[in-house]
């Protein structure tokens, strides 16, 4: 009998070989500029060694205004896209598909770096970001229009450099959430109000792809399956599962090919990535984001100082109460997925082989896309493939990947996983081989 | 001016939050200290200008000094003229449903804006920018006659008040300190519908100092008198128990250690007319001081003054116009034959103890007069001699003006009453020290003879008995007007001094007519 795991999944305008999808994580590889590097290389085709079905690119901004972080590769320029087709091509050259995921941060800017640091970030609404106090200002319709068309000439560079398909990042309370969200949008022109109108933004930019790359390019959409976005309990809940139904059967109207589904309207949120919270850790790495909010000060204090920390933890844990961590939003993902005819991958803590397996036969999903296990164990799928449950040392869902990436290389941290530290920082090293070739700057005429 | 420069605009956001905190904060704080210093200003404006511009009233006239000034006793006992003037409104069954005083017994004159707002007997005096009131001399020592029902009263400085029923005043005080009524909100209202309106510094003020001090002070009072209280009889209307409320309330003395014998004292308030010829005279009831000024300071502090609050100065201005206040004359004209024939019988039995009326006025002449006479000669009740015990008499002696002038030296321990002068007699019933025999005729009577139970309270001239009218009542029922006094109660026997009444009967109202022209 065929493991549907290993079966391939075919959409509109991309077949992949199989199930698995590197779900997008990065760290601050690459260049000040957006350019992409080595590392950035290296981090990706790495996964497609491991026999992902396809990798969907860490977040890329389409303007250097919506990076969450710097030195994350950007695809706003088009001297870019031969840099991009390499990746596409390493990616590709094990099997894997690639695809790209366009993205804006709005508020969510967690290290806006020298581009960004004077000024504030663009969103929906003129409410700072609630739990980092990021600075914000709502977006004209005129800067609407601006960003829905960065949006297009992203994936158009997408295409130009030959990657497999374009993914928009419209969950996670990034930009596109902050227009989709009731809890967020505070608009009252024709991107508030109403469900229809909040997801204006979102259908615009569909279409504008449409318009620029064709119908016959591969587009996914991630969404948030529910927002609950009260983490900060006086802020609104947001968006329900109905409402993100609802938005999910417009994209497939707009154009999508697919959707990626995951929870939560900020990043990160206690029930994305599922799992721990080690405040420990973040009093080690949080003091990078200190100056990028009002309250970021306010935050470290709850980190660093014992004391402190249970109320955070309270505030954090109370909304996934005792939530399982493997496939915390499958429920949401099967509803969804029975609303709309075009496959639906969902992300949350898979690495459970017989958990995907049965998830893939009662059709709660199509596919799966991982990041935190596959990042423990690049060779996830091939474990599966030999029939194995889960990997020896799976991933334990501590986080500390996560809560060190503002500061520290992206990598394993769980120190319990390897044999030694020195293993553990061998494995984060290994991306920077970069061995490219360097060359000597050309002297300035005279 | 250079604008700051902000590295991100995270730095820009914080620098103007900290700069709107700091501005609001300086707003917060400019504004709390020109509150803190309106408030200090309206402060000292009040208490200043209410000390300035209301001093003790100050009168020209003797007579009105004497019934309305101060002697310093509302510092220390007195109570806010606001809720004086509010208690009516809040306590309207205690007050006989009438705005004012005179339920208690409290006479009020009338001057050219009519009807005075405070009685006779009460003062005013400011003290930390708030109107207090308290008794003065006249309090126990103005009291009213008419010579029928019809007529108004006439109030005559200086004699016994026989309206004032001290004891019901008291124990309507000690009721009141613990009455919800007396809860701020209630004051204010009961104050602004007796005229007080009170501003909001003023309601500041009364929640958070004036009235918690009031109630503290009756409830003193109150713990200090009512056991005390509770084992004497009513002292009725015009009485007072001089020396044992000062035991318990200034001396601390247990009220249950006191004997039985001890406990009760209460007796007619005396009058004060003519005192100057009284000097070196035994005074008191029971002649225990024959020094005018320190009877006049102790008579004091029973009014509620201190060592500390006295007013000696008002004090001694009453003093020195009482030295000749005389008596107004006996409105009795009995038969002259009688009154000659009645003057004998006088000057055999009784000249040589009291001095006599002579034409001019009374004569202050008499070899006993101003002795004190023994308890066992007289035999009227000895309660009130025997309230007033050695030990308290060392204590006066040691502790009262202690380390000034005016500490007391004359005060002693006497075994009888003293032989009063009988000016003004006319005005001074009932008779004997504790009131006991209601006319001149009863006293004229042997004791068993005397009425047993007569009603207190009236000032309507008795022109054939002497004395006010006191008509028989049963003691065990109560009465709608005045007070039943009844004899057989400790400390309210009405025997003992049988002088004349061994006389036959025309002798005795020869006797009489020679002593309504007192």
């Amino acid at each position: 009998m065929t493991d549907p795991i290993f079966t391939a999944l075919k959409f509109r305008n991309l077949t992949v070989k199989n199930r698995v999808f590197r779900s997008n994580i990065s760290g601050r590889f690459d260049n000040e500029d957006g350019s992409l590097t080595q590392t950035r290389i290296n981090w990706e085709t790495k996964f497609a060694k491991g026999g992902v079905g396809a990798v969907i690119s860490s977040y890329v901004p389409v303007m250097m205004e919506g990076r969450i972080i710097a030195n994350y590769a950007t695809i706003h320029r088009d001297d870019f896209i031969p840099l991009w087709r390499k990746l596409g091509e390493s990616v590709r050259a094990h099997g894997s598909k690639f695809i790209l995921q366009l993205s804006h941060s709005g508020r969510q800017m967690d290290l806006p770096g020298a581009t960004n640091q004077a000024r504030q970030t663009l969103s929906s609404t003129n409410s700072y970001e609630p739990l980092h106090g990021f600075p914000t200002r709502a977006m004209s319709t005129g800067e609407i229009a601006q960003t829905v068309r960065a949006f297009a000439r992203g994936a158009w560079r997408a295409r130009e450099a030959e990657l497999d398909g374009v993914e928009l990042h419209a969950a996670n309370g990034y930009l596109f959430t902050q227009f989709l969200s009731s809890g967020i949008n505070d608009r009252t022109d024709q991107y508030g109000g109403s469900l229809r109108n909040r997801a204006r933004f979102l259908l615009e930019v569909i279409a504008a792809i449409r318009a620029q790359v064709g119908h016959d390019y591969h587009l996914q959409v991630k969404l948030s399956a529910v927002d609950r976005n009260n983490v900060i309990p006086w802020e609104g809940k947001g968006n329900t599962l109905a409402d993100t139904v609802k938005v999910a059967k417009w994209c497939e109207a707009a154009g999508a090919d697919g959707l990626h589904i995951s929870t939560g309207s900020l990043f990160p949120h206690p029930m994305n990535p599922p799992g721990d919270l080690p405040l420990e850790t973040l009093a080690t790495t949080y003091d990078a984001m200190i100056s990028s909010g009002v309250h970021g000060f306010r935050n470290f204090l709850f980190f660093r100082y014992p004391m402190l920390r249970p109320l955070f933890n309270w505030l954090w844990f109370r909304i996934k109460g005792d939530r399982r961590n493997e496939g915390i939003s499958l429920d949401e993902c099967r509803a969804i997925n029975e609303a709309v005819s075009i496959p639906v991958i969902n992300t949350g803590g898979f690495q459970t082989a017989s958990f995907v397996r049965n998830a893939l036969e009662t059709g709660a999903l199509d596919g799966v896309s991982i990041a935190r296990a596959l990042v423990a164990n690049n060779d996830l799928v091939k474990h599966w493939f030999a029939g194995s449950e889960q990997p020896p040392r799976p991933c334990t869902y501590c986080n500390k990947c996560l809560l060190n990436a503002p500061k520290n290389p992206m990598g394993c941290y769980e120190e319990s996983r390897f044999d030694s530290r020195e293993q553990m920082l061998e494995e984060l090293m290994s991306i920077y081989e970069t061995r490219g070739d360097l060359r000597i700057p050309a002297r300035a005429a005279e | 001016m250079a604008q700051p420069y902000h590295v991100t605009f995270v730095e820009k956001e914080l620098a103007r939050r900290r700069r709107s905190w700091f501005r609001r904060l300086a707003r917060l704080i400019g504004l709390a200290i020109i509150v803190a210093f309106l408030f200090a200003f309206c402060a000292v404006a009040k208490i200043g200008g209410a000390t300035i511009l209301s001093r003790t009233p100050v009168f020209d006239d003797e007579r009105q000094h004497f019934l309305h000034a101060s002697i310093g006793s509302e510092p220390s006992s007195g109570i806010p003229y606001v809720l004086w003037q509010a208690l009516p409104v809040l306590f309207p069954e205690h007050f006989a449903h009438r705005k004012d005083y005179a339920a208690f017994g409290f006479q009020y004159e009338e001057d050219e804006h009519g009807k005075t707002d405070l009685p006779v007997g009460i003062s005013r005096r400011p003290q930390l920018g708030i109107d207090l009131v308290w008794f003065n001399c006249a309090a126990c020592h103005a009291g009213t006659y008419r010579m029928s029902d019809q007529d108004a009263p006439v109030l005559v400085a200086g004699m016994p008040s026989n309206n004032f029923d001290l004891h019901r005043f008291i124990t309507f005080f000690l009721e009141a300190s613990t009455s919800s009524q007396l809860a701020p909100g209630e004051v204010f209202d009961a104050a602004a519908a007796s005229g007080n309106r009170l501003d909001l510094l003023d309601k500041l003020i009364w929640r958070v100092f004036v009235l918690p001090r009031v109630r503290e002070g009756l409830v003193a009072t109150r713990e200090a008198l009512r056991p005390l209280l509770d084992r004497q009889p009513d002292w009725g209307i015009g009485r007072v128990d001089t020396f044992n409320p000062y035991k318990t309330g200034q001396m601390n003395m247990d009220p249950n250690g006191l004997s039985d014998e001890e406990v009760i004292g209460a007796s007619d308030f005396p009058s004060i007319f003519l005192q100057q010829p009284r000097e070196g005279m035994k005074l008191h009831w029971d002649g225990n001081n024959k020094s005018l000024a320190e009877r006049n300071l102790s008579a004091s502090l029973g009014a509620g003054v201190t060592p500390d609050t006295v007013d000696h100065y008002n004090l001694e201005r009453v003093a020195r116009w009482l030295g000749g206040l005389t008596p107004p004359k006996s409105p009795h004209t009995p038969p002259a034959d009688a009154v000659e024939r009645g003057r004998n019988h006088y000057m055999m039995l009784c000249a040589d103890c009291h001095g006599y009326q002579g034409n001019d006025g009374y004569v202050f002449e008499g070899i006993y007069l101003g002795e004190v006479q023994d308890i066992y000669d007289i035999r009227t009740d000895v309660r009130r001699l025997n309230s007033y015990m050695i030990e308290f008499n060392e204590r006066q002696l040691s502790e009262l003006f202690a380390g000034t002038p005016y500490q007391f030296k004359q005060f002693e321990k006497t075994n009888g009453y003293a032989n009063m002068p009988l000016d003004g007699l006319w005005l001074r019933g009932p008779y004997l020290h504790n009131g006991s025999v209601p006319t001149l005729a009863d006293l004229l009577l042997e004791p068993h003879l005397r009425p047993s139970a007569f009603l207190r309270g009236s000032d309507v001239v008795d022109g054939e008995k002497g004395g006010f009218r006191s008509p028989d009542c049963p003691s065990d029922t109560p009465v709608n007007d005045g007070f039943c006094y009844d004899t057989t109660l400790p400390g309210n026997g009405n025997g003992g001094h049988e002088y004349g009444t061994g006389l036959n009967a025309a002798a005795r109202a020869d006797l009489l007519a020679y002593l309504l022209t007192f």
